[in-house]
């Protein structure tokens, strides 16, 4: 009776017409409609289909960009549909949820049989059940049935199969399973599935994501870490063709003024403190500050160039026969002034109309903080000097762009990646079978009939059913 | 110069010949060119020419000779790659990408010759592994070179996942050859034409078989791949998953196959209709390799 049932759960369950319709009816039919694989293949084409839109059409863009592309009228449509952010619509979601549904009811309906399966300790068929399987043979055998039924007994066990044996007077019934570690990691994908989008939602709850850009030499607060991050350096390698080979930054975690890991960090390689993770994403010229300018000395009578230095930042320099000190003390990439509050400032990032800030002190008497500019070189004279300054070039320092993370649902993922690589590579290795034998004896000897079914890998499940047939033949000889 | 391109010309040409010489095999075992082929009717236990063993020997060395050279060529960019930029996955852009799938073809195939001892699907798979090196030797001479790795890719998880999806890719690529040969089999058969050129083909019902297999494997592989690809998206970008066109591509192919896979549980999903999907699997697979590269943008498109 056992060997039926576990037939019959390979098949699907037929929607019974119900004459009455009460709680029971209503759930068991819904379950059938989630647990059925005609959804499941449904919502993976269809999530297929529509995952394709969000790769055709950009993501996440502003209006005007859609509607230079595809003028008003479809952009309309497009957030009508959410075609403009399709993996977050309610429509994309819910398929996601129903997906998670659809397996789960499957794991709920089908494992129980399963499991079931590898609990059972009884075999009870009969032999019109084992004639009728689309593998069976019959054997005919010398010895006794029970001297055949050890030999078959030892000749699958050896073969892997788990094997339960009933001795009747009238004949023995075996049955041999093995593989049944297929099917449970089919269900262990199944469940992998919901845990991994489970990870998701936690992460997007959770989690948060931001970004900042950090100078060298600075210290900056993390609010939702409550401890400190320090920018040691910032520098980019390259190979010997020029190409970049990675860019890096030396970061150092402060915590309650405690310095406490420091670590280089590269593109591919972060820092991890207390669950957040600081990614090395971008980088930039910063917009106060510069390794070196290099500045031009005129005189201005002969307007003939008397020599061209190079000054770093915030270092005095002095040049012993012009009788001058430099230093630079400032810089602007693109050069504003706050009349209000007389104030020098960078309008933006860009490097657009870049000003460096001298201190000169010139023969002990003169000095001067004049502004000189990069694109107006004569825009200020200083007073009473013989000099007149040029920036002629400088070398910005670069700000390290940092990407900040937290994800508290990443090691979910990861345990549903697990689950759903190891499910679904032992269902695709490990494919079940199942045998079924009768050992009738009569007076020369005994027969056996064999029967035998596999879940998948017909050929080689017929190779196997051939050999082991050959093997029964042989068998008290 | 590098000495790899010269292993990797050598691995084409090998493997034209691998190809004709298995298309000569199947032409030998049709029965109404035996006489012509072979002068004597020496007719085998399958109907199988005297000349048709012998072709079928020479193909099957040809075929793992090439497999050497292009397992030397990858080598050899391995370390070409190692003397320029420190890192040395031969699989760091779309023509080693194409050369490496077209060896995990070919080892497939050659795997699945010693295994069911059938040598006319060659003539496809070997088809189709030629023609992905081919293929890559169509690519400009600039995309053919080891130029060093951009920093985003130049890491552990690049040897790893990236050889993993292209497994899955080369798999994928051997149902669909197999679903190809199921299709004119069955149409042959269909003609009643049993002793034409597809008679030297296995039956039906093992073609299907055999694809599925291929898909079977490919199916693992493939998830295993873009979770690799998402382990490494949370080291370098701060997130395992951000809808980028190549990673949401390889999910649509992996959806795909995820409905076939389940398809396979009701009768009625073999043979044809299976054979017909595959390939249709196939075609998003090559969509997914090339056509993300060169028609959507992206994080991946870097080559
Ligand atoms: C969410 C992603 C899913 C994955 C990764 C997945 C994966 C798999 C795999 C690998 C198998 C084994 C196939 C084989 O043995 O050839 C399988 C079997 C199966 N799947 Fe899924 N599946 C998913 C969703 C679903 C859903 C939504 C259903 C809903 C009905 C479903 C129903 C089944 C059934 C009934 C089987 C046969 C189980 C058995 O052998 O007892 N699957 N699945």
């Amino acid at each position: 009776m056992n060997g039926e049932r576990q037939v019959l759960v390979e098949k699907e369950a037929a929607p019974v017409a119900t004459p009455k319709l009460g709680w029971e009816e209503i759930s068991a039919e819904l379950a059938g409609f989630f647990a059925s694989i005609k959804l499941a293949m449904f919502l993976f084409i269809v999530l297929a289909m529509t995952a394709t839109i969000g790769t055709v059409i950009q993501q996440g863009e502003r209006p005007d960009v859609y509607i230079k592309e595809y003028g008003e009228e479809a952009y309309r449509w497009f957030l009508r549909l959410g075609f403009t952010d399709v993996y977050h619509t309610w429509w994309f979601t819910s398929l996601l949820a129903l997906l998670c549904i659809n397996s789960l009811t499957c794991f709920y309906k089908r494992f129980p049989a399963i499991w079931r399966s590898m609990m059972q300790d009884k075999v009870n068929v009969a032999l019109p059940f084992i004639t009728s399987m689309k593998h069976n043979a019959e054997i005919r055998v010398a010895g006794t049935k029970e001297r055949v039924a050890e030999g078959m007994v030892h000749m699958l066990a050896e073969k892997g199969y788990r094997v339960l044996v009933k001795n009747d007077p009238q004949e023995v019934t075996l049955y041999a399973t093995k593989g049944i570690m297929g099917r449970v990691g089919a269900h262990m994908a199944h469940l992998s599935a919901t845990v991994i989008v489970l990870g998701g939602l936690i992460g997007s709850y959770w989690g948060f994501q931001e970004f900042g850009v950090c100078l060298e030499g600075q210290t900056y607060h993390i609010p939702k870490g409550n401890f400190d991050l320090r920018i040691d350096k910032f520098w980019i390698d390259y190979h010997d063709n020029g190409a970049v080979k990675s860019y890096n930054s030396t970061l150092t975690v402060i915590d309650h003024d405690r310095p406490m890991t420091t670590k280089t960090i590269t593109v591919n390689d972060p820092l991890v403190y207390k669950g957040i993770w600081f990614y090395q994403s971008s980088y930039g010229d910063a917009w106060d500050r510069v390794e070196v300018a290099r500045i031009n000395i005129k005189e201005k009578e002969t307007d003939r160039v008397l020599k061209t230095v190079d000054l770093e930042w915030q270092k005095e320099v002095t040049v012993d026969h012009l009788g001058l000190k430099l230093a630079l003390t400032d810089f602007v990439a693109d050069f504003s002034f706050n009349s209000s509050e007389k104030k020098v400032y960078s309008k933006s990032v860009e490097h657009a109309n870049p000003a460096v800030r001298l201190a000169i002190q010139e023969r002990k008497t003169l000095r001067a903080t004049p502004w000189i500019f990069y694109h107006y070189p004569d825009l200020f004279d200083i007073q009473g000097s013989r000099y007149r300054f040029e920036l002629v070039g400088y070398q910005p320092m670069k700000f390290t762009g940092l990407q900040i993370n937290k994800d508290p649902g990443v090691n979910i993922v990861w345990v549903g990646s697990t689950m759903i690589v190891v499910g679904i590579t032992l269902s695709s290795f490990i494919y079940h079978r199942r045998l079924w034998a009768k050992v009738i004896p009569h007076d020369a000897g005994a027969t056996v009939h064999l029967g035998g079914n596999s879940h998948k890998s017909q050929i080689d499940f017929q190779k196997e059913f051939r050999k082991l047939t050959e093997r029964i033949k042989t068998i008290n000889t | 110069m590098l000495r790899s391109l010269f292993l990797f010309d050598m691995t084409f040409w090998l493997y034209l010949a691998a190809l004709g010489l298995y298309v000569g095999y199947v032409l030998a075992r049709r029965p109404g060119l035996q006489f012509a082929l072979a002068g004597l009717p020496t007719a085998g236990p399958e109907g199988e020419s005297g000349w048709a063993t012998q072709i079928g020997q020479v193909a099957t060395i040809v075929t793992i000779f090439g497999w050497v050279v292009n397992t030397l060529a990858l080598l050899t960019r391995a370390y070409e790659r190692l003397q320029l930029s420190g890192t040395f996955a031969p699989w760091s852009n779309q023509f080693e990408a194409m050369a490496y799938v077209s060896w995990a073809i070919i080892l497939g195939y050659v795997l699945l010759e010693f295994r069911y001892r059938i040598k006319a699907i060659g003539a496809f798979v070997v088809g189709i592994g030629f023609i992905a090196m081919g293929a890559a030797s169509l690519l400009p001479y600039r995309y053919q070179t080891a130029e060093p790795l951009v920093p985003a890719l130049n890491s552990y998880w690049i040897y790893i996942h990236v050889s993993v999806t292209l497994t899955s890719y080369a798999a994928f690529a051997m149902a669909g050859g197999l679903g190809i040969m199921y299709l004119l089999k069955e149409r042959a058969e269909q003609r009643g034409n049993r002793s034409g050129v597809l008679a030297a083909f296995p039956d039906l019902e093992t073609i299907d078989e055999l694809g599925y297999k291929a898909i079977m494997v490919g199916f693992p592989l493939l998830a295993f791949g873009i979770i690799l690809g998402a382990m490494w998206a949370n080291y370098a970008w701060g997130g395992y998953w951000s809808w980028d066109p190549k990673e949401t591509w390889s999910l649509i192919v992996w959806l795909i196959y995820g409905a076939y896979v389940h398809a396979r549980m009701n009768r009625g999903w073999e043979g044809r209709r299976a054979a017909i999907y595959a390939i249709f699997g196939f075609l998003m697979v090559i969509f997914c390799f090339w056509g993300v590269n060169f028609l959507l943008s992206g994080l991946h498109a870097y080559a």
